[in-house]
C-alpha cells in the first residue's frame, strides 16, 4: 500500500528495478495508476536532459523548454508560518504562465512551495500525501521522505527547491528540501530567482513577536518587491497562514495592483495606498503637476513652463 | 558517399564517417490553442506538419476527441504525440470497463500528467492542452509541460506560434490591459459566448498563419458542449446551430458519442 | 579562446566584433540574427531572352519579417539580380555591382555585359570566403546575347539555361526539369517560370507569397512586380477595436500645441486693414500697423 514509505525511508533508496531498456512499461503503469519506474533513455540520463532539455535556462538550444523562475517564501512566527510565493512561470524570456499555483497543499496541515522544476515538485509533493500512519506525519519526516527521493535520484536532471511547511505536535516547523540533497530547519527561507530581493524586505521586517496581520503584510510586501526588481518573478501573489488548526489560503493579489493601488481596504497590516508608485513620485521635480493658474506647454518641467511660446511677427516700419 | 583515395591508381569507392547519434527528437512545426466558456470548451489546431523547410503534410489532426466531454491537443514531436495519444486512450477504455463510465476530466488530467512524468528522463517531446467539460458541466482548459506539470485555465496557446496567439488571446479572453470606464464596462473572463470565441480562434489561426511559416493549411475546430438532446430546451452552446457553420460530428474515442457532444468546424487556411 | 585581433579592413567591412560575436555565439548568447530571404529565385533562357523570377518572402527563423519583399534587383537595363540568402548582403551587394557596373559602362562606352557582371560578383564573394551570405541568379542580354549565370556564397558560377537557387531551389528545379525545352515562347516561360516559384512557395516554408518576373529582352527589360498573387491576406471574422479609456494610465497632462499668430502683409499692395475689435487689440498688444 504504502509503496512509497517502503521505498524511501532510507537515504539508499535507488529503486532497483530500474531498467535501461526503456519503452515497455505501459502495462505496469496501468496496473498501479503511476509508473512504478521510469522509462530511461539508452544513454546517461543527466547528459541525456541538460542535451534537450533546459530546466535552469541554461541550454537556449534546447528544444523542450521546462517552466522556470520564481520568488517564494516561507518564515516561523509566534502565530504560525507565512507562505507568499509569485505565480509566474518563463520559459527563456517568454512569460509562459502567469497563473501557477506554487503553493502545494500536501493535505489540510502541509504547505510546500515550489521553485525549479514545476513537474518536479508537483510530482513529488503530490505524493507525499500518501504518507498516511495512525497519526500525521511530522514535517520533519514528510520533509525527510522528500529529501531522500530527490537524493536517490541525484545527478540525473531533478532541479527543485522548495520549502514544506506545517504545523504538528513540535508547533510551526518549516524545512528546506532541494534536489541536491540539502533538507535545513529554519525559522526565515526565501528560495528562486528573486530570493535576493525578498530576503532584503523579509530581513529588515522580521522578528518572533509578529503580529498575524503584521506577518501577513511582510510577506505579502517582500514578495511584491520580488516582483518589482526580478524580470523573472511577478504577475500574481498567492498568501498562506499555516495555524494550528491547519492552513489558510489568505488571498490571491495582483502585483500590478500592489504597486499602483495596494491589497485593497480595511486589509489587516496594510497601511493602506499602493506599495511603489506613490513612494516613487510623489514631490518629484520631473513629475512636476502644473499648479494652480499656471499655464503649462512646450515638453513639460518647469522652465519650460516658465518661457513664453508665443512668436510674434514685428512688420517693420515704411 | 564517394571519395577519391589519393595515391591510389584505382578509383576507390570510400564511405565517409557517418556519425550515429541517439537523435530521438524532431520538430512539427504547427501550432494548438484552447479556449473555455461557461458551458462550453473549444480546442483549435491548424492540421500543417513540417520538419524543417518541408511540408511533410497539409492534413494530419492535432486535435483528438478522448470521450465525450474531453478531447486532447498535442504539439510538438508528432510521434511522440502519437504513441502518447494511443496510451491514453488504452487507458481510458481500461477506465470504462472497469469503472461502467468515461474518466472525468480532471482525473484525464492527473493521469497525462503522471504519464508524462513517467518519462521524467526520456521525455515526450509534446506540449498538451486538453479541454472539455467538468463534473459540472463548465468549460475547462488544462495545460501541461513535457513532463507533466499541469494548470487549469481559461485559454492557452501551445505550439510554434505560441508566442503569436497567447498574447492575443490574454487580451481578449482574458481581457488583460483593458480596463472598465463610466461608458464601458470589460467583460468577466470566462463568459464570452460560443460564436463569439470561435471567431477569435479563427483570427488566431489566419494571423499566426500570415506570419509564421509552420502553421497553415487548415484549422479544425472541435466543441465540446453539453448535447442539444440532452437539454429539453437547448439553452447557451447547446442553442447554437453549428452544422449550420459547418461543424461535422468528431470521431474517434472510446465511448458511446452523443449527437452534437463533440463536433469540429474545419475551415481552409493560406497555404504557403 | 581563440582570440583574432582586430582587423582594419581596407574595403569597408569592419571585422572587429567578428571574434566577440564568436565567442558570445558559442555561450548561447548570439541572438544576432540576420534577416534571411529562405527563397525560391529562378532563372530561364527562352526564345528571346530570359526570363527571372522571385517569389516576395523574407524571413527571421520561423517569423515572416516581410510579406512582400523585392528579391529582383536592378544591376543595369539590361541584366537584373535574384538574391538569396541574407538579406542585407544581397542588396548591398547588388547595389554596389550595379554601381561599378555603371562606372565599368562609362569608363569603355559600351553596353555592360552580364560576364562582367558575374566576375565583379564571384571575385568579391570569393574574397569573403562566403561570408557575403549572397546565393545570387544573375540574368541579362547583351552583345553576345542571352546570359544566365547563378554565382554562389563562396564564390562558384554556373552558366546554365535554366536555374534555381534558395531554399525553394528543388522544388523549382522539378519544374524546370519537367517543363522546360529549348526555345520557348515567351508565354510559355513565364507560365513555366510562375509554376516553378509558385511549386516553392507552396511547397518550400522558407519561400511565400507573390511571383515577381522579369522578361528581359534584346531591347527591352520588363518588370512585373507581383505578376501573380496567390496568397492574399485572409479576411478577418471581426473588427477589435478598443473604446476610449481602456488603457489605464497613471497621469494625464495636456500641453496646448496652438499658437496663434497675426501675420501683417507689407508694402503698397497690402489692403488697408479693418479696424481690430476692442478684445483682439487688447490681446495683440501694440502690434499696430503704420501705414502712413
Amino acid at each position: 500500500m504504502n509503496s512509497i514509505l517502503s521505498r524511501f525511508s532510507s537515504t539508499n533508496a535507488l529503486p532497483a528495478n530500474f531498467d535501461n531498456e526503456g519503452g515497455r512499461q505501459d502495462f505496469q503503469d496501468s496496473i498501479n495508476g503511476a509508473p512504478a519506474q521510469f522509462d530511461l533513455p539508452g544513454t546517461e540520463p543527466a547528459r541525456f536532459l541538460s542535451q534537450y532539455t533546459d530546466v535552469d535556462s541554461s541550454n537556449p538550444a534546447a528544444r523542450i523548454k521546462l517552466q522556470h523562475g520564481t520568488t517564494t517564501l516561507a518564515f516561523r512566527y509566534k502565530g504560525g508560518i507565512i507562505v507568499c510565493v509569485d505565480s509566474r512561470a518563463t520559459a527563456g524570456s517568454y512569460i509562459a504562465s502567469g497563473t501557477v499555483k506554487k503553493v502545494i497543499e500536501i493535505n489540510p496541515y502541509l504547505l510546500g512551495t515550489m521553485a525549479g522544476g514545476a513537474a518536479d515538485c508537483q510530482y513529488w509533493e503530490c505524493r507525499l500525501h500518501e504518507l498516511r500512519n495512525k497519526e500525521r506525519i511530522s514535517v520533519a519526516a514528510a520533509s525527510k521522505y522528500l529529501s531522500n527521493i530527490v537524493y536517490s535520484y541525484k545527478g540525473m536532471g531533478l532541479s527543485m527547491g522548495t520549502m514544506i511547511c506545517g504545523w504538528d505536535k513540535t508547533g510551526p516547523a518549516l524545512f528546506y528540501v532541494d534536489s541536491d540533497g540539502t533538507r535545513l530547519k529554519g525559522d526565515v527561507f526565501s528560495v528562486g530567482s528573486g530570493s535576493t530581493f525578498a530576503y532584503g524586505v523579509l530581513d529588515q521586517g522580521y522578528h518572533w513577536d509578529l503580529t498575524d496581520a503584521e506577518a501577513q503584510e511582510l510577506g505579502r510586501r517582500s514578495i511584491y518587491a520580488a516582483t518589482h526588481r526580478d524580470a523573472y518573478s511577478g504577475n500574481t501573489i498567492n498568501l498562506y497562514h499555516v495555524k494550528e488548526e491547519g492552513w489558510e489560503f489568505i488571498a490571491n493579489y495582483d502585483a500590478m495592483n500592489l504597486h499602483y493601488d495596494g491589497p485593497g481596504d480595511n486589509v489587516p497590516g496594510a497601511p493602506g495606498g499602493g506599495y511603489g508608485w506613490d513612494v516613487r513620485t510623489q514631490g518629484l521635480s520631473s513629475k512636476l503637476e502644473a499648479t494652480e493658474g499656471q499655464q503649462t506647454s512646450g515638453q513639460g518641467g518647469r522652465f519650460a513652463d516658465e518661457q513664453p511660446l508665443t512668436a510674434s511677427v514685428q512688420p517693420p516700419q515704411a | 558517399m564517394l571519395g577519391l583515395q589519393p595515391g591510389s591508381s584505382t578509383v576507390v569507392p570510400t564511405s565517409a564517417p557517418v556519425g550515429h547519434r541517439f537523435e530521438p527528437y524532431d520538430s512539427n512545426g504547427g501550432s494548438i490553442a484552447a479556449v473555455c466558456g461557461k458551458d462550453f470548451c473549444i480546442i483549435a489546431s491548424d492540421t500543417r506538419q513540417s520538419t524543417g523547410y518541408s511540408i511533410q503534410t497539409r492534413y494530419k489532426p492535432k486535435v483528438f476527441r478522448l470521450n465525450d466531454k474531453a478531447t486532447l491537443a498535442t504539439n510538438g514531436f508528432a510521434a511522440d504525440a502519437e504513441a502518447m495519444v494511443s496510451r491514453i486512450r488504452q487507458r481510458l477504455e481500461w477506465y470504462r470497463h472497469s469503472h461502467g463510465r468515461s474518466m472525468p476530466l480532471h482525473a484525464i488530467a492527473r493521469m497525462i500528467s503522471t504519464i508524462l512524468y513517467g518519462k521524467r528522463f526520456f521525455p515526450y517531446y509534446v506540449y498538451n492542452i486538453l479541454g472539455g467539460l467538468d463534473e459540472e458541466g463548465k468549460g475547462a482548459v488544462y495545460s501541461f509541460d513535457p513532463v507533466g506539470s499541469y494548470e487549469r485555465e481559461f485559454c492557452r496557446a501551445a505550439g510554434a506560434a505560441q508566442s503569436l496567439i497567447q498574447p492575443f488571446l490574454d487580451n481578449q479572453i482574458m481581457f488583460k490591459n483593458q480596463h472598465s470606464t463610466p461608458e464601458h464596462t470589460v467583460p468577466k473572463p470566462g463568459e464570452m459566448s460560443l460564436p463569439d470565441v470561435l471567431k477569435i480562434v479563427m483570427d488566431s489561426f489566419t494571423s499566426a498563419t500570415e506570419r509564421h511559416i509552420e502553421v497553415g493549411d487548415g484549422l479544425e475546430m472541435f466543441v465540446v458542449r453539453t448535447p442539444p438532446s440532452a437539454q429539453g430546451e437547448a439553452i447557451g452552446a447547446a442553442s447554437v446551430d453549428l452544422k449550420a457553420m459547418g461543424g461535422v460530428e468528431a470521431v474517434g474515442g472510446e465511448d458511446e458519442q452523443e449527437e452534437g457532444a463533440v463536433m469540429v468546424i474545419r475551415r481552409e487556411l493560406k497555404k504557403d | 579562446m581563440t582570440s583574432v585581433a582586430p582587423q582594419k579592413s581596407k574595403s569597408g567591412f569592419d571585422f572587429s566584433n567578428y571574434s566577440r560575436n564568436h565567442f558570445l555565439d558559442g555561450k548561447g548568447l548570439g541572438g544576432f540574427t540576420a534577416t534571411s530571404t529562405g527563397t525560391t529565385i529562378v532563372g530561364l533562357i527562352y526564345k528571346d531572352g530570359i526570363v527571372l523570377g522571385a517569389d516576395t518572402r523574407a524571413t527571421e527563423g520561423p517569423i515572416v519579417a516581410d510579406k512582400n519583399c523585392e528579391k529582383i534587383h536592378y544591376i543595369s537595363d539590361n541584366i537584373r539580380c535574384c538574391g538569396a540568402g541574407t538579406a542585407a548582403d544581397t542588396e548591398f551587394v547588388t547595389a554596389l555591382i550595379s554601381s561599378n557596373m555603371q562606372l565599368h559602362a562609362l569608363h569603355t562606352g559600351r553596353k555592360p555585359r552580364v560576364v562582367t557582371a558575374m566576375t565583379m560578383l564571384k571575385q568579391r564573394l570569393f574574397q569573403y570566403q562566403g561570408h557575403i551570405g549572397a546565393a545570387l541568379v544573375l540574368g541579362g542580354y547583351d552583345a553576345t546575347g542571352p546570359q544566365l549565370f547563378t554565382v554562389a556564397p563562396h564564390g562558384s558560377t554556373d552558366k546554365l539555361p535554366y536555374v534555381t537557387m534558395g531554399s525553394g531551389s528543388l522544388a523549382a528545379m522539378a519544374v524546370f526539369e519537367s517543363g522546360w525545352h529549348k526555345d520557348m515562347e515567351q508565354k510559355e516561360a513565364v507560365d513555366l517560370v510562375v509554376a516553378a516559384i509558385s511549386s516553392g512557395i507552396f511547397n518550400d516554408l522558407g519561400s511565400g507569397s507573390n511571383v515577381d518576373v522579369c522578361i528581359i529582352k534584346k531591347d527591352s527589360t520588363e518588370m512585373l512586380r507581383n505578376y501573380v498573387m496567390p496568397n492574399e491576406r485572409a479576411k478577418k471574422e471581426q473588427k477589435y477595436g478598443f473604446a476610449k479609456g481602456t488603457t489605464r494610465f497613471t497621469k494625464e497632462h495636456i500641453y496646448s500645441m496652438i499658437q496663434k499668430e497675426d501675420v501683417f502683409e507689407v508694402g503698397s499692395t497690402a489692403p488697408t486693414p479693418a479696424p481690430l475689435p476692442a478684445a483682439a487689440a487688447g490681446a495683440g498688444g501694440e502690434e499696430t500697423m503704420d501705414t502712413s
